[in-house]
């Protein structure tokens, strides 16, 4: 099994350059959106990938230290990243030149060679806080085989009339027999790992969370008399934010069946505000590793890859996310399927919707949850997706339509096989 | 709960007016902002309210956001406090994305509304037990708005006949009753908090919803009531006065129904080596897609064939009854226009929760010729339709969430490649994907492949649908 990784590089963008980096990544983002973009595919562990610039303005919040224009290029990768880093500057070198010739400390056109490039990026890589990903271990090569092999199957099952007697078991039968006739399928007669939920683990984190309830009742209440009653009244709505900026995100949503989001926010400057965030993020590691590993997010089924990640002197955290949908679904998932698991995370960041106990208000104050959402967020300049077409649950259906393929089952679980089409 | 204040909300919210066999909305635009004033004035006590007792005509009344600003409504801040898609209205390039609008039924294609239409500022819906009546009223209303306001464009409409749209089916059956409205209760999930549907009242996320409040002080202040949910001007620590109080946003698309077409196309799929289709097998397979028979009936408790006669049965549920889809198909209608029990895999009590955020009280007449197609008859003479309505406190949560989430993405539920098949197909596929309808079997699903869409946009608008007391405020302003 692959396993699939972040990677995020942060660089600072030259001072007068920040203009024609723009310029540069809105000729690739254009690109992209008429589809005749040709490059990205070029790199074969690359899932996502995104730019973003990310300066002053990106921040609705005075940032708590001082911020320059930097870049961020992120993407989500297969197998380890000094491979996935080779492949990029060897694959998309044009892109990697002419993005980072805006950058500081880039090497000259002249003396540009594969290892001081990725020496570059590595220099500027950092680490994320956390990293959810929708489908472990599928590759961006096993999500495009398994893809193909459903629309066979599907293809087959539409054409075959069996009629009203055959069996389900029968059917079952006619498709493998149909897929090991055809070559091109030959791999799938290996059945894909699929990464389960480590329940010793989750159980150790259940009972190290029982343990700990009087450590966290005493920090809620902790929180809220010191804390949470002095915070202000978040009273900014939807209407009242600032079409400019609105507009410029929407103008890059919608575009696909799947859409990104981008957001920095900052850290209240306490520390105890900044220790319960690396707990939240703590919390989230241990759940995104073990726990939620079937393709749901704190029950959010559309999520692809998600990760936080701080920055700054951990002052200030980005989060990233791809998704299925649009955002007013995305955001409403969120609040109604994990509210109080947002209201934890992004309590510890400043003019969040006040909170009671980190349980009630933040994220479930609807109207201004969506603001402070709508508000944070950063326009991505650029955002590549290899299977734009297929929605997470579809990725995961197409894993069990491999491997259910190779089993003998009985009736009832073939009748499941082919409800999966 | 909070009670409703019914003698301010505009009737047509909580009556559907079915008993008016005639209407017809003019849509109006604003010549002279001061005679339009005097216009509102002089109808404001006309308006049907939804406390009034129903008469042999009815009068309610909407505007778009340029029509506020025409009246003088126009300081920015103030237009800036209304909902970012009511401001923004029908017609944008994103928004084009969100609903579908393609094609034929590209803005620039549209009737009324588009930007090749002359704009829209104010919608007159007159209703009335016949056309005469519902004429004569709008003769005198007309003597009153003129020279103030001028007519752009009139469209007729009358109640579904024997509630049925035209291509067959009974329509109207679920639909959600506000909390609050003196309704009896319709009861399986259907009562829902009248912040869903009215602005100034709690929703079903317990707060009240996105409200358009006057920042800076315009017009005749006094008769207006203070923002419920505690916006303050803090500089002179005064709450916020309320416009969006007791007033809803109404959403209007006229729908061009190609009834000959939808039938032909299903019963191509029902053909015998023969060429001869079927029509029984026909109308099973539009039923499929409707989620119900023409009767009304849902698959769900019939899934074999039409009980007849006219059936509202709507006590149904999915995950209980049907959580294969086998009887109503994952990809028809009605089961994702409302998934009731069964929202996304979440627990049937959280579905439900979750439903009840995403509802709308629609409000749909048709037009055209009187016409109930079927398998056997569906050539109506003429153009026909289904004028397309909605009230929802939040269009974006609701309409255009049901709209782009349910209806027109075809990742609906675990869905490939299945949009909407009545309202949900594009009219030119995107290069590369594919737009089925799934009918889940005991065995192997059937398909039916390479939908075509034939339902036709002919023109829409975003209404801001204000209290009787704001109509007169806006006639001070």
């Amino acid at each position: 099994m692959i396993k699939q990784h972040p990677l995020i590089v942060l660089s600072p963008v030259k001072k007068d350059k920040a203009e024609e980096l723009d310029k540069r990544l809105r000729v690739i983002r254009e690109s992209l959106q008429q589809g005749t973009e040709t490059e990205f595919k070029k790199v074969p562990t690359l899932h996502y990938g995104r730019f973003v610039i990310l300066d002053r303005e990106s921040f609705r919040d005075e940032p708590t230290v001082p911020v320059s224009t930097r870049l961020i290029f992120s993407t989500n990768h297969d197998g380890d990243k000094d491979n996935h880093l080779t492949e990029v500057v060897t694959n998309i070198t044009n892109y990697i030149d002419d993005i980072y010739e805006c950058c500081e400390g880039y090497p000259g056109p002249g003396s540009r060679t594969t290892e001081n490039r990725k020496s570059y990026l590595e220099k500027y890589s950092i680490k994320s806080s956390a990293f959810y990903n929708g489908a472990p271990g599928r590759s961006v090569q096993q999500i495009h085989q398994e893809a193909a092999l459903r629309d066979h199957i599907w293809n087959y099952i539409k054409d075959n009339k069996w009629g009203e007697k055959a069996s389900a078991v029968d059917i079952h039968r006619n498709i493998r027999k149909e897929i090991d006739s055809n070559p091109e399928f030959e791999w799938s007669k290996q059945m894909a790992e699929v990464q389960g939920i480590k329940w010793f683990n989750f159980i150790a984190y259940g009972l190290l969370l029982i343990a700990a309830i009087p450590l966290i009742i005493a920090g809620a209440i902790y929180l809220f008399l010191f804390h949470e009653i002095w915070n202000k009244k978040q009273t900014l709505t939807l209407s009242q934010l600032d079409d400019k900026k609105v507009n410029k995100l929407k103008e890059v949503e919608d575009l696909f069946p799947q859409n990104q989001f981008t957001q920095v926010a900052v850290l209240k400057p306490t520390f105890i505000r900044r220790l319960n965030f690396q707990i939240w993020m703590m919390r989230t590691r241990v759940l995104a590793n073990n726990v939620f590993v079937h393709g749901k997010l704190l029950n959010i089924p559309t999520i692809h890859f998600a990760r936080w990640v701080l920055i700054d002197k951990n002052r200030h955290v980005l989060f990233f996310s791809n998704f299925d949908g649009n955002w007013q679904q995305y955001l409403g998932d969120f609040i109604d399927q994990s509210g109080w698991g947002l209201t934890g995370i992004f309590s510890n960041t400043v003019n969040f919707p006040k909170t009671r106990f980190m349980i009630t208000g933040g994220a479930y104050d609807e109207e201004h949850f969506l603001a402070w959402s709508r508000s944070t967020q950063v326009p991505t300049q650029v955002w590549y997706c290899p299977y734009p077409q297929l929605s997470i649950k579809n990725i995961n259906n197409n894993t069990k339509i491999r491997n259910e393929l190779r089993k003998d089952l009985n009736e009832e679980q073939a009748k499941i096989f082919l409800k999966r089409f | 709960m909070t009670p409703l204040e019914l003698s301010e909300i505009q009737a047509y919210l909580l009556n559907d007016y079915k008993e008016m066999g005639s209407s017809k909305y003019y849509l109006l635009q604003v010549r002279d902002a001061t005679a339009a004033k005097k216009f509102l004035t002089n109808i404001a006590d006309t308006i049907t309210h939804a406390n009034a007792t129903t008469g042999e005509t009815a009068l309610n009344l909407g505007l778009t956001s340029n029509g506020l600003t025409a009246l003088g409504y126009s300081n920015e801040e103030n237009m800036h406090s209304f909902s970012r898609e009511f401001r923004e209205g029908m017609v944008t390039p994103h928004r084009q994305r969100l609903l579908g609008d393609f094609d034929s039924s590209d803005p620039s294609n549209w009737q009324w509304g588009g930007p090749n239409n002359e704009q829209v500022d104010v919608i007159l819906m007159v209703f009335g037990k016949n056309e005469s009546i519902v004429e004569n009223y709008f003769e005198s209303l007309k003597q009153k708005f003129e020279p103030g306001l001028s007519m752009v464009h009139i469209i007729d409409g009358k109640p579904l006949p024997n509630e049925r749209e035209h291509f067959g089916f009974r329509d109207g059956i679920s639909q959600p009753v506000i909390k609050g409205s003196n309704v009896s209760p319709a009861g399986n999930n259907n009562d829902i908090d009248a912040g869903e549907f009215v602005l100034g009242y709690k929703n079903e996320y317990g707060v009240y919803p996105d409200a358009p409040l006057v920042k800076v002080a315009q017009g005749n202040l006094e008769i207006l009531s203070d923002n419920p949910g505690g916006y303050k001007n803090e500089l002179v620590d005064k709450p916020f006065k309320d416009i969006g109080l007791n007033g809803t946003y109404f959403v209007l698309r006229q729908l061009e129904q190609n009834v000959n077409g939808y039938w032909s196309f299903i019963k191509k799929q029902t053909v015998d080596e023969n060429g001869k289709p079927n029509n029984e097998e026909a109308t099973k397979i539009a039923a499929k897609m409707m989620g119900r028979w023409p009767s009304g009936a849902p698959l769900v408790t019939h899934p074999d064939r039409d009980p007849g006669g006219d059936n509202d049965d709507n006590s149904f549920s999915y995950k209980k009854q049907d959580k294969g889809g086998e009887k109503c198909p994952f990809g028809s209608h009605i089961r994702r226009m409302n998934p009731r029990d069964q929202f996304e895999e979440s627990p049937a009590w959280v579905s439900l929760k979750l439903t009840r955020r995403h509802r709308i009280i629609r409000r749909v007449r048709s037009y055209g010729e009187d016409f109930i197609g079927s398998a056997e008859n569906h050539a109506p003479n003429g153009e026909v339709g289904l004028l397309f309505g909605c009230f929802n406190a939040n269009i974006s949560k609701q309409f255009e969430f049901i709209q782009y989430t349910w209806a027109n993405s075809p990742k609906f539920k675990r869905l490939y490649d299945d949009p909407d098949p009545i309202i949900g197909v594009r009219e030119c596929p995107v290069t590369g994907t594919k737009q089925n309808f799934t009918i889940p079997q005991k065995t192997a699903n059937r398909v039916i492949p390479n939908l075509q869409s034939f339902v036709t946009v002919k023109g829409g608008a975003y209404f801001f649908f204000p209290s009787v007391t704001v109509i007169k405020f806006l006639a001070t302003v």
